[in-house]
């Protein structure tokens, strides 16, 4: 799955800002990881959604009408 | 370092969660298993669950860091700031406070925060325009040349000195010009930092003619 590959990658990047201004806290970190790393942090997270949505309405759609509950 | 991380449950609890979802996402992407429901749930908590715990309490652990002198003294152009406050013979008025305890490390912020319903909110877009003006118009300012351009935004309120010092108490009532001045200085009329009361707090950054 590539969507989710693209975001497992996106929230690693996302968490590193964070961690770069956990560890150093000056302006241009804590400004890049509260933009920067939480927009890349939300965008990973909205693939992961949407990959997810996805399989379970193929999964849905896989079972005849008659057997849905 | 390891040592002040852990002195600080926030940044550890964050640094640890972050951690934690690196793993998972390692094992994810090095191992590439199908995607079944465990796997599902796996990167439910390395994508969803531990990232939102770290951007929480990162979030939180930001906003107090924000608040200490040593990350407003890292713009170049407040280091004569940083250092007066943090001078233990400085007469100034910055410096005084920075002694204080109820101060201490915060003593930038507890002056400069405004204190009204939405304060910490406004405060902190303050805080974005001054990056912004750092970096896009002072970053290769020398500190001569940014004490003469740099000013407040706006005069200095009384309000904010008057959140630890209400006017009301006896003591401060008893000094003759206090009483005479109740009004215009409630008012802010007279600021508290005039020059003919407790003078300016940084007076190292004022022009001569105002020293």
């Amino acid at each position: 799955m590539t969507a989710l590959r693209v975001s497992a990658l996106l929230t690693l990047i996302g968490l590193a800002f964070m961690v770069w201004s956990m560890i150093e806290p000056t302006p241009l970190p804590v400004m890049l990881a509260m933009s920067v790393g939480q927009a890349f942090g939300t965008a990973a997270f909205g693939i992961y959604l949407w990959v997810v949505v996805r399989e379970l309405r193929r999964e849905y759609r896989r079972v005849p009408p008659q057997d849905r509950s | 370092m390891a040592s002040w991380i852990i002195a600080n449950p926030l940044i550890a609890a964050a640094i640890g969660c972050a951690g934690g979802s690196a793993i998972l996402l390692l094992w994810y992407l090095l191992r590439r298993p199908a995607l079944s429901h465990a796997t599902k749930l796996v990167l439910l908590a390395a994508i969803g669950v531990l990232p939102l715990a770290t951007a929480t309490t990162g979030n939180v652990a930001g906003f107090e860091a924000t608040k200490a002198r040593r990350f407003c003294g890292s713009c170049h152009v407040m280091t004569p700031y940083q250092n007066d406050s943090e001078d233990p013979h400085s007469p100034a008025l910055a410096a005084r406070h920075a002694r204080n305890a109820l101060f201490g490390e915060d003593n930038c912020y507890a002056c400069h925060a405004d204190y009204g319903m939405f304060g910490t909110i406004v405060t902190k877009a303050g805080g974005m325009r001054h990056i912004y003006e750092y970096v896009f118009h002072y970053h290769d300012m020398s500190l001569e040349e940014a004490r003469r351009t740099i000013h407040i935004r706006k005069p200095f309120q009384n309000a904010t000195c008057m959140h630890c010092h209400s006017t009301e108490g006896p003591s401060w009532n008893a000094i003759k010009e206090h009483a005479s001045l109740l009004d215009r200085v409630r008012g802010g009329e007279v600021s508290c930092a005039s020059v003919g009361c407790h003078g300016p707090a940084h007076p190292f950054s004022k022009l001569e003619d105002v020293r």
